[in-house]
Order: structure tokens, then C-alpha cells, then sequence
């Protein structure tokens, strides 16, 4: 099977295309299940979300296969509160089940573990992304009831979190241990749920937008660009060149500083300091110069509707024309040192291992998932912005441990820093865009950015007035913290804890929303 | 490893002398904006607050006769308002922002029909330095509470580590416990859920000890002011001795906000401009 089209023929699933690069098809609430969980044997489900407002309650599947560019997208309109539940076929779908269950209230039937993700004390019967919520809200069941995962003679538990030891975002971890190793790790996640996604309704696209940019803090440009890309497609809103070279620079520079700093904090948790200082020092220099070229440090901002709020200056470009060498000498000069210390490649072999063929049931995207063979990224299968103009390689391994994270972070940041290079070597001249001709508005659409922890996919409904009707933001990390807990119980020791963290680098924020 | 002792030598320096010399990094990123209001009309102050996507600018009434409310403390930097009347808002570049009370970050002007807006002089008792802040003068452990953050701020307090600001020199440090801690530091709005972590952690602290609201979620919610989810901000909860706006507050402008905390540093940002705010 070549494309989605053929795939989706082959069920007999009539598709449409909506925005350019999206087919979509309604099918029967009773139908739905079973092509989902067919189609998903085929290709990859990349999202599968719930929307529950005015009207019936649906659901939506979308799903993209390798060498295709095109996105399918399977709704269903629901006549009641529950569905048949996939994730006995689809492994994948069982984290999006259990959220559509807990923020929406429709039921999965048949779930294996239908448990919440987020919600500690919240009272059942108020699923918080369904209008409305009473705001008189009861106690609700409190902190989720610590049950240990592993019984036996000497085993303990140990909490941590959700207030962690150093500058860190809250998150909690319970480690099951029989005194120095690993047994089994639950994070208990959704300390810093804020409801962004119900947050946006009714406000206008450019406040929406001012929240997608704050999802989370180093995804900021890959969300915000996710959304903004989506709610474009949605009102027909086309984006002219300079625009989207701009656009696809700083998203590189984004994947840059996260890559620099991730790798650095990797080289503090097992202790090689100045390793850590040098890469923050180079994370803190594409800082700088992201604050020069649009006023923010982490890009906030810099997005608008149809473009850009203001074209990149020219001077600034030119100084990060010069910064480039430099910061290639100076990383390639760390890589070759970092690779040569087996004090620190020893630490990383085998930690946090992931076998290929059990991460595979994840569809997990980014470094985490290409570095177990999942050969995806949407910078190169979906292009956006400015991609189909640049050349680069998507580096795979398949060893799936915290050493082939990290080797996928070092070439991810060579292969980013060509693309910055490639986009200055024909810069176009200075647009803020919006001069594109609106076409069809299709008044709903998908949109994707590939941020440093991987494929980010929005979808945005946009009412005729430009306010944001529904939104469904799926960042990379709500995806890779599904596989975490099984990384952790790969064998690893309690002083493994760090690295693995850091080898993993995921953003609470992002999960939470 | 002696490789990697030659790497760390052959970089050099690389610290900021902040605050003892102004930092190279000053300017590059607008630490706050400030309102020149002589230069903004009744209506330019009505379509001014129609662009702000937080709270941050409030209007009352209408472009003859009304009033306009300026909150640093809920101003996420967007840039709205500094594209669309770049002389009436202005970014402000120098990173010391902080403020030792929330009425300082806020400025109320009214105009009537003939007059432009003029502002109104705000009854702000002086914030007196506290006696135990000179206890901390020499050092001060800190403890991070994320109370429900975009992971923004605590990327800015990681960098607090980097060569670049090196907290340390100064005599701040993080503390993992809050036992050892003298000043509580908290980002993010105060999420339902973090509400409990965040009150057993302050009173873990002994006395005295102080708190610091670093970012326009801790300070005023943010743009997530209003979730159901959302119990900030954090002033409610606790109370709080220093106030560091910005979406995320800068490196330098957090360093700011600490040494305010502990007397080292002078209150420097006015929202409505002034000698200082620049």
C-alpha cells in the first residue's frame, strides 16, 4: 500500500480533501472502530481526539503512513457517551482513549485500564473540555490512590516529586525498588493541567495563538506554528516565501537551543560539568540571538496569521550567518570529545532501553521514537513552511537506548544547523506575508511543525467571525511519555533516574496542557 | 577528562559582571513594556485593549470619556500594542523590572470629553525593605516551586547556571529541601493540583523566609487567568515579597528579582515610563 487514497479504497471509505494535504471522510458510528483499528494496522494513528460541544459528540483518527504527504482523518459522529474502545488492537490509541474518557466523558468501552491521566481532585461526571462545567465543583476523589506496581519481600516505594530538587517543572514519580534497582516507575502527571485547549474557545485566532505559543516554554515556536499553520488552512489564508523561509529558520533555531540544552543537561546528570556548561553556554547564545532577530528569547511572538508580525532584520541575519561556523566548530569539537569519554558513553549504553519492536505499538515521534527505528518526521514526509526547499537528513538508529538519543540529538543539531545555513544562502527579500489571496475556507484543519521532541499536530476549527470554535493540540510529549515507564523498567539502577530523565528530556507542560 | 579541563580553560570567561557592570545581553530581549501615556488618545486606549490578549489593558468607557488600566504584572510581551502605537507603548529593555508590591505594576489613567488621558496618581505606600532582608544580603538558598508553568521560566532559571549569569558568584543557590531554604520562587499560575504541594512546601520553609513571583502567571494568572483549572494567582495563596514580570522573566531579570528580595538591588521599572523606566 503506497498512499492513504489507495488505503482508504480499499475499505471503500469515500475521502475528501479539505485543506490541501488532508483527506477526510465521515463513516457510521458503528463502522468507525473497526476501520480505525484496520487502518491503523496499515499506517500510523497520529492523533486520535474527541470533540464534544454543541451537536452530537465525535471522534476523530488521523493517520499518516511513511512516503505519503497526504494526512487521513476518519470522523464519526456519536449518538451516545460511549464508544467501542481500540486500544486492544491499537496500542497506541490507549492513552488517547483514557484522555477522551477523563476530559471529555465518553466512554471507551471495553479499555483494558480506563483510569485518568491528569485529573487528582476533580469530581466525576464533570469532564472538563465539556461545556459546561458546573462551577460548583464537589471534592473530588483526591490524589489517585498509590497502589504499589510490584509486591515482594523487600520491595519499597519511594515518591518523588511533585515539587523536584532543582529548577524543574512538578511532575510526580513513584519508583518501585528493592534497594538499588528499578523495578517498575508511575508517573503520576497532570499537576499542571490549566485547560489551555478550553481555555481558547470563542477567543479570537491571535489570542488563541498567544496560548499555543504558551502550551509549553521550549516548544513554544513548534506549537505556536502548529497552530497557527492549522488555523491558516482553516480560513484559507495563504503565506507567501519570505514568510515561511523565516518561519522554517526559527524553527530550526528552536530544535537548536532544545537540542543544546538537552544534551547538556544529559552531561550534567552523569556528572561531566563542564560538558554541561558548554552546551548551556551554546543553548544561552542561540538565546541571544533568537532575542535579536525577533524580540524574544524562546520566538514568542514573532508568529501571526497569514506570516509574520515583523520581517526578520537583515543585520541580525548576518550576524547569525557569522554564528553558525562557529557554533558547528565549537559543537562538533564537543560531540568528538563527549563520544571519546567512556566514563559518559558507559552510563548511557542500555539505560532507558526501548526494544524497536515495543515502541513501535507507541507510533512515538521525535528523537525518542527515531532512535528505535521510527523513521518519522514531518519536516521531511509532511513539508511545511519552507522544507520542500531544503535538504537534510533525518537520522534513525535502532538501539533504542539513551545512547542513541543522544546520538540523535548531536546529528539533529549538524543537520540543523546546514538547513540554517541553506535558508540564509537564499534568503528572499523582507515580507511580513499576508499578501496571499484567501482561498476556499474549509473552516477546520490540521497543522503540523516537527519541534526538538518531534511531530507536533494541532487541528483548529475556526467560526466564520475568525475565533477559535474547537481546538486539539497534540504535542510530541503527550505521545513519548506513554512508552517512559517502560523505559525506566528496562533494567536500570535508582542512580540511572537522572539520565534516563534527561536522555528522555520530556515536557511536562506539553503533557499536562 | 583532562580534555575536557583544556575545553572548559580554552573557552575563557564567559560571566556576566551583572549587576556590578551593565551585561552585553542587556536589550536583546525586552524585559517589560511601558506606557507613555501623553501619547495615546481615548480611542487609540479602546483599541489598544481590544488587542490585548490578557488582561493587561483594561478600558472602561468609552473614546470620550473612560479609563485605562495598565498592568505590567499581566502583560505577556505580545508586542500588540508596541506595533500598533509604538510611541504611546514602548518595550523596555533594562532588565530590572522587579517590584517589591503588585500595586506598583500597575497604572490607572482616565480621560474626559476635551482632555486627553492624564494619569492618576496612585496611592502607593512605600514598600519599606524588610529587617530580615538584610539577614539574606550575603546568601540565599532558594527553593523553585513549578506551580504550574509553561516550563518557560524554569529554561530561564536553568540558564541561571550557564556560564553566561553563574548564580553562584553571587551567593544564590538553589536548595533541593525546603528546610535549607530562605526564599520560595514560584513560576506558573497555581493550577488546581498544585495548590497543596505549593502551601506544604512554603510552610516546610522556616522563618523568615521570603517569596518570589517570577513571571506574569505566578504574578496575575497570565493568559491563563480564568481556567477553571486555575487557583492563582499566587498572591492569594501566599504572601509575596517580590514581583518579577515577563513571559518568561529574563536571566538578568530574575537575577534582579532576587537581589530586590534580598536588598541588594533598587526597585527600577514605573509602568507609565518615567526617568527610570527606560
Amino acid at each position: 500500500m503506497t498512499t492513504l487514497r489507495e488505503l482508504a479504497q480499499t475499505f471503500g471509505i469515500e475521502v475528501s480533501t479539505r485543506a490541501p494535504g488532508e483527506l477526510w471522510s465521515e463513516i457510521p458510528e458503528e463502522q468507525f472502530t473497526g476501520w480505525v483499528a484496520a487502518i491503523a494496522a496499515a499506517a500510523v494513528l497520529a492523533d486520535l481526539f474527541a470533540t464534544t460541544g454543541e451537536g452530537e459528540p465525535s471522534l476523530t483518527a488521523v493517520f499518516e503512513l511513511r512516503g505519503d504527504p497526504e494526512w487521513l482523518a476518519v470522523r464519526c459522529r456519536l449518538s451516545g457517551d460511549s464508544f467501542a474502545s481500540i486500544t486492544r488492537s491499537v496500542h497506541a490509541a490507549s492513552w488517547y482513549e483514557r484522555e477522551i474518557r477523563e476530559m471529555h466523558g465518553l466512554e471507551p468501552v471495553g479499555h483494558p485500564l480506563p483510569a485518568r491521566l491528569r485529573l487528582h481532585d476533580w469530581p466525576e461526571g464533570q469532564p472538563p473540555m465539556r461545556a459546561p462545567v458546573d462551577e460548583r465543583l464537589g471534592a473530588g476523589p483526591g490524589i489517585p490512590e498509590r497502589v504499589p506496581m510490584v509486591r515482594g519481600r523487600g520491595v519499597f516505594q519511594i515518591p518523588l516529586g511533585p515539587v523536584r530538587s532543582g529548577p524543574q517543572e512538578s511532575g510526580e514519580f513513584l519508583f518501585d525498588s528493592g534497594g538499588e534497582d528499578l523495578v517498575a516507575v508511575s508517573p503520576l502527571l497532570g499537576y499542571k493541567f490549566r485547560a489551555i485547549e478550553r481555555l481558547a474557545e470563542g477567543r479570537t485566532v491571535d489570542q488563541g495563538l498567544v496560548l499555543a505559543e504558551r502550551l509549553a516554554g521550549v516548544s513554544a515556536f513548534a506549537n505556536g506554528l502548529a497552530f497557527v499553520q492549522a488555523a491558516e488552512r482553516a480560513m484559507g489564508v495563504s503565506i507567501d516565501d519570505g514568510a515561511c523561509t523565516a518561519r522554517t529558520l526559527m524553527n530550526e533555531l528552536e530544535r537548536l537551543h532544545n537540542h543544546f540544552g538537552d544534551i547538556g543537561r544529559l552531561a550534567d546528570a552523569t556528572g561531566l560539568l563542564v560538558a554541561g556548561a558548554q552546551y548551556a553556554a551554546l543553548k544561552e547564545e542561540v538565546l541571544r540571538r533568537c532575542a535579536e532577530l525577533t524580540s524574544h528569547r524562546y520566538l514568542r511572538g514573532a508568529l501571526a496569521v497569514g506570516g509574520l508580525t515583523a520581517p526578520l532584520p537583515q543585520a541580525e541575519l548576518r550576524m547569525l550567518g557569522r554564528d553558525v561556523p562557529r557554533w558547528r566548530r565549537r559543537s562538533r569539537r564537543l560531540q568528538a570529545v563527549l563520544e571519546d569519554t567512556g566514563t559518559f558513553t558507559d552510563r548511557l549504553e542500555t539505560t532507558a532501553f526501548l526494544r524497536p519492536r515495543h515502541a513501535a505499538q507507541h507510533n512515538l515521534v521525535g528523537p525518542i521514537g527515531r532512535s528505535t527505528g521510527a523513521d518519522r518526521d514531518c519536516r521531511r514526509d509532511h513539508p511545511y513552511a519552507a522544507y520542500d526547499r531544503v535538504t537534510f537528513e533525518v537520522p534513525v538508529r535502532s538501539e533504542g537506548d539513551a545512547l542513541a538519543r543522544l546520538g540523535i540529538r548531536l546529528t539533529e543539531v549538524q543537520q540543523s544547523l546546514a538547513i540554517v545555513e541553506q535558508l540564509l544562502d537564499s534568503w528572499p527579500p523582507a515580507t511580513t506575508g499576508g499578501g496571499g489571496a484567501p482561498g476556499e475556507a474549509p473552516g477546520s484543519a490540521l497543522g503540523w511543525s516537527e519541534g526538538a521532541g518531534g511531530e507536533t499536530l494541532h487541528w483548529v476549527e475556526v467560526t466564520p467571525e475568525g475565533r477559535v470554535a474547537r481546538w486539539r493540540a497534540r504535542p510530541a510529549a503527550l505521545v513519548n511519555w506513554h512508552v517512559y515507564a517502560d523505559a525506566c523498567a528496562s533494567g536500570n539502577n535508582l542512580t540511572d533516574y537522572p539520565v534516563i530523565e534527561a536522555s528522555f528530556a520530556l515536557s511536562h507542560a506539553e503533557f499536562d496542557r | 577528562m583532562s580534555r575536557w579541563i583544556g575545553i572548559g580553560l580554552h573557552r575563557g570567561v564567559l560571566t556576566t559582571r551583572y549587576p556590578s557592570r551593565p551585561d552585553p545581553a542587556d536589550g536583546t530581549a525586552p524585559s517589560a513594556v511601558a506606557l507613555e501615556i501623553s501619547e495615546l488618545s481615548g480611542v487609540q486606549a479602546v483599541e489598544a485593549a481590544g488587542l490585548c490578549p490578557t488582561s493587561a489593558l483594561r478600558t472602561d468607557g468609552d473614546a470620550s470619556e473612560g479609563s485605562i488600566t495598565f498592568d505590567a504584572g499581566q502583560c505577556v510581551m505580545c508586542g500588540a500594542c508596541v506595533r500598533a502605537f509604538p510611541n504611546a507603548f514602548r518595550s523596555v529593555h533594562r532588565p530590572e523590572v522587579a517590584v517589591r508590591s503588585r500595586e506598583r505594576l500597575s497604572v490607572r489613567a482616565t480621560w474626559t470629553p476635551g482632555s486627553g488621558p492624564a494619569l492618576e496618581e496612585a496611592a502607593v505606600a512605600a514598600t519599606l525593605a524588610r529587617r530580615s532582608l538584610r539577614l539574606f544580603r550575603h546568601s540565599l538558598h532558594i527553593r523553585h516551586v513549578d506551580a504550574g508553568s509553561c516550563n518557560g521560566c524554569e529554561s530561564e532559571l536553568q540558564m541561571l547556571s550557564a556560564p553566561q549569569y553563574d548564580l553562584h558568584r553571587l551567593g544564590l543557590f538553589f536548595t533541593p529541601t525546603p528546610r535549607h531554604a530562605d526564599a520560595l520562587l514560584v513560576t506558573g499560575v497555581v493550577t488546581r493540583q498544585m495548590e497543596q504541594p505549593l502551601r506544604d512546601t512554603y510552610d516546610a520553609m522556616p522563618e523568615p523566609k521570603l517569596v518570589v513571583a517570577a513571571g506574569v502567571c505566578a504574578i496575575g494568572g497570565g493568559p491563563f487567568a480564568g481556567s477553571l483549572m486555575v487557583h492563582g494567582p499566587l498572591d492569594r495563596i501566599l504572601p509575596v515579597d517580590v514581583y518579577v514580570p515577563g513571559c518568561p522573566p529574563t536571566p538578568l531579570a530574575l537575577l534582579h528579582g532576587l537581589l530586590l528580595a534580598v536588598g541588594r538591588a533598587e526597585e527600577r521599572y514605573h509602568p507609565a515610563g518615567g526617568s527610570d523606566g527606560a
